[in-house]
């Protein structure tokens, strides 16, 4: 047994806090949540130098066939940092279904979205279905004609395509469409932290035979298995937020002091940060559990992914919140980093089940 | 025992829900509160206002200084209905915490020029206390006022005063001597915001709103009589303030109604898990008006409760955080979009459930109360020395 990361993996987790502490600091996040649909075009192509945005894919489409390891590593850097780049939407979601299709226009769109030209965006929500995403209301008729509006679609405001769950007759389908089609119009919205998300409504629009990327038991599959590699990605991102919150406020308390002296001194203060930072090896520990099960395919990996999602839901709000309350006053500004580690909880305890659905869904692998 | 209120209490409580469902409550800012919009200056204004119309403004004072004289169990009612009916909190900065400090250690001078303004509310307060070197710790405030001739000089700073942008006054604490213990040496002195030298800036929170601010002092100059009772006895009446804030802190009525809404909206939505977590929070509810009441009834038979009320700071401001939290996840995965504390533009409104904009906003927002009025670790700290004896 060996659980320590490859020679590989720790340069590439050198590599990302390099650039973020060089590159992303938190005025320049701040510059990025300022600007036109929360993007900036030259972090994003930085992205694409580095290589990242073709980490994941694999070596016939183009991509260095990263696996959920390095993802894992990816994400913990960003959420320590707290980037808030669209990497999750077209890299992870869009692009882990495109790559495990069998679509065949998939090269050029995934040769797009590695030199980061383009962006897609998988819209897999509905308002009604409580994170049954198998199930859409969305609606591709005999005819080829897809009704029906999806929520929540991440980076909506920046993509040129959609991938679009809906349902053919009785099956699950996978089409993508482009944004810019007759009958699609998209409304976003901010998020908690910091990004867009869309209302993407579909009217009456045709989609070709070519573009249906899958359906049937295929498509559950492949729409499950983006999904909780996704809930593995921003779990990651997660931990890296709980790391950040337990580092960040144990340096503050022991800089800020009251009653002449680091209020570090006061033991009730020590042992909730010896709380936080336990919550954060624990949920450490779930993580790596789950990224190996993806790793190997195996069958429990949805059941361990589900157990690490629902531990981060109760564990990294505790973190962020205690680091707020600890910071005191400072906690609260919108200034300082710490507070919007608490946005992004809450972002990430609402994406794709929080934390009593995946106790459910644990229990229900079981 | 008898839990039951007299039939003059209960009479009394009729009469404030008669005033908060027929047209007392000035129907522009209930349609507001009740729709979680957020309020305007005007907004605040005509509700203190009307409130001052009643003759309840006074809610805490004597009858000698034109105040109510209610009993403690009056004003228990009072505050719990206000809560029920939806009232935006009564602006405390005022009319309990200055005020108070005026009328037991001014003059009488300083009683007639600014107690009338307050309870008409023609003036609105703001508290100038925490300082950027000086939170919890408070004593070791820094600003100092140094004595020229018949004016006083102020050089320092202030940070998180609430709603200071809105603010006619301030009342400050300042150093006016160095002292070995730095209790001594405190005064408490009021001014007025448009004195030159004065700036305020804002500070935006999490839930990206603008409700308190840093106030900066460069050489501001005030006039002498400003100064409240002895130069150096500061701390004793900062002290004394602190004991009126406590009023209504556990927030009762107001967490009742959002418990009520809460139910209605999980009751909806097929949950079992958060249909238990708001059950229990039902309990704790329970559990903590029961407290209050047993500290209300020791106080109106003659005890002295103390440092036991530190429970109703911190078990109210727990169960408001609570409340929030369960709203935000009621909303489920909606809980990702914030539009920001004004919520979303009426022509360009998500789908999905309406009360999410308002319960993250609620949620970011109410960090604060485990933070401020002395943070709840400081209250725990007080009832481990002065309760339990430790
Ligand atoms: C939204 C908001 C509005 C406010 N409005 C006003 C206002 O209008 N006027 C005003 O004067 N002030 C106001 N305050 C300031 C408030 O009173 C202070 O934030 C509070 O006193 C805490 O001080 P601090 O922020 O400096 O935190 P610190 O005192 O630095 O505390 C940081 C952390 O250390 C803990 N801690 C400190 N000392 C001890 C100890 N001895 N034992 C254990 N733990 C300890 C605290 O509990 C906290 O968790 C406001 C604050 C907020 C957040």
């Amino acid at each position: 047994m060996n659980l320590n990361y490859s020679e590989e993996q720790i340069m590439l987790k050198e590599q990302i806090q390099k650039f973020c502490e060089s590159e992303y600091d938190f005025y320049k996040r701040e510059d990025v949540v300022q600007s036109e649909n929360d993007f900036d075009a030259n972090v994003w192509n930085l992205f694409a130098e580095q290589g990242w945005l073709s980490m994941p894919f694999s070596e016939e489409s183009g991509g260095f066939g990263f696996g959920p390891i390095e993802l894992s590593i990816l994400f913990e850097e960003f959420g320590r940092a707290l980037v808030i780049e669209p990497y999750l939407s077209s890299v992870v979601l869009s692009g882990n279904i495109l790559d495990n299709s069998s679509y065949s226009e998939k090269n050029s769109i995934i040769e797009a979205i590695c030199s980061g030209s383009m962006h897609v965006s998988l819209a897999y929500a509905e308002s009604s279905n409580k994170y049954d995403y198998h199930n859409p209301l969305t609606n591709l008729s005999s005819d080829n004609k897809l009704n029906g509006t999806k929520a929540l679609v991440l980076n909506g405001a920046n993509a040129s395509k959609f991938i679009v769950s809906c349902k053919s007759g009785n099956d699950l389908a996978l089409v993508i469409v482009d944004a810019n089609s007759d009958g699609v119009s998209v409304t976003s919205f901010p998020t908690v932290d910091g990004q867009t998300c869309s209302e993407v409504s579909f009217e009456n629009v045709l989609i070709s035979n070519d573009s249906i990327i899958s359906s049937g038991s295929d498509a559950n599959s492949l729409l499950k298995r983006a999904i909780n590699l996704a809930t593995l990605c921003i779990s990651a991102e997660a931990v890296g937020c709980m790391t950040s919150c337990y580092l960040k406020t144990v340096e503050y308390t022991k800089s800020r002091e009251q009653f002449d002296q680091p209020i570090s001194n006061f033991q009730v203060l020590q042992h909730r940060m010896v709380d936080m930072f336990i919550e954060s090896e624990l949920c450490k520990s779930l993580l790596i559990k789950a990224m190996l099960e993806v790793d190997s395919n195996s069958e429990d990996m949805f059941k361990h992914v589900s157990a690490l999602k629902s531990q981060i839901g109760k564990s990294g709000k505790f973190s962020a919140q205690q680091a707020v309350q600890l910071h005191g006053g400072m906690g609260v500004s919108d200034e300082l980093m710490i507070g919007h580690y608490l946005k992004k909880m809450l972002t990430i305890d609402a994406l794709f089940g929080n934390s009593d659905f995946h106790v459910k869904s644990f229990s229900a692998s079981n | 025992m008898d839990i039951n209120f007299t039939q003059e209490d209960l009479q009394f409580r009729d009469e404030i829900r008669d005033w908060l469902t027929n047209g007392g409550y000035p129907s522009h800012v209930k349609q507001k509160t009740d729709n979680g919009i957020a309020l305007t200056k005007q907004d605040m204004i005509d509700f203190h206002k009307a409130v001052s119309a009643k003759g309840w403004m006074g809610y805490n004072w004597p009858k000698e200084h034109g105040g109510t004289g209610w009993s403690a169990t009056q004003l228990y009612i009072f505050n719990k209905e206000f809560g029920l009916g939806g009232c935006p909190p009564l602006l405390a900065f005022g009319v309990s915490m200055v005020a108070p400090v005026i009328y037991t250690f001014g003059n009488e001078e300083q009683q007639k020029r600014f107690l009338p303004d307050i309870l008409e509310f023609n003036t609105w307060w703001c508290q100038g206390y925490s300082e950027p070197g000086s939170g919890s710790d408070l004593a070791s405030l820094k600003t100092k006022a140094v004595k020229e001739g018949d004016h006083y000089i102020i050089n320092g700073s202030k940070t998180w005063t609430t709603l200071a942008q809105n603010a006619d006054w301030i009342f400050v604490l300042v150093r006016t001597e160095t002292t070995k213990i730095k209790q001594e040496g405190i005064s408490f002195i009021l001014v007025d915001m448009k004195t030159p030298g004065i700036e305020v800036k804002p500070i935006i929170t999490i839930d990206g709103d603008h409700e308190v601010n840093s106030v900066f002092f460069t050489d501001v100059k005030v006039p002498a009589e400003n100064l409240v009772g002895e130069e150096g006895k500061g701390w004793t009446y900062a002290k004394f303030l602190l004991a009126h804030e406590r009023f209504g802190i556990a927030a009762i009525g107001t967490s009742m109604r959002q418990l009520k809404r809460l139910k209605n909206i999980v009751s909806e939505l097929d949950n079992p898990e958060l249909e238990k977590k708001v059950t229990e929070l039902e309990i704790s509810v329970s559990a903590l008006e029961m407290t209050e009441l047993r500290l209300l009834s020791a106080l109106e038979n003659g005890g002295h409760p103390g440092a036991e009320s530190s429970i109703l700071k911190i078990k109210g401001t727990e169960i408001q955080q609570t409340l929030t939290e369960l709203f935000v996840e009621a909303a489920g995965e909606y809980a990702l979009m914030y539009p920001g504390p004004h919520g979303f533009e009426s022509n360009a409104k998500p789908e999905g459930p309406d009360f999410v904009a308002n319960s993250i906003s609620a949620f970011l927002n109410m960090r604060k109360v485990s933070i401020y009025g002395g943070s709840n670790e400081i209250q725990k700290n007080i009832i481990s020395k002065f309760v339990l004896g430790v």
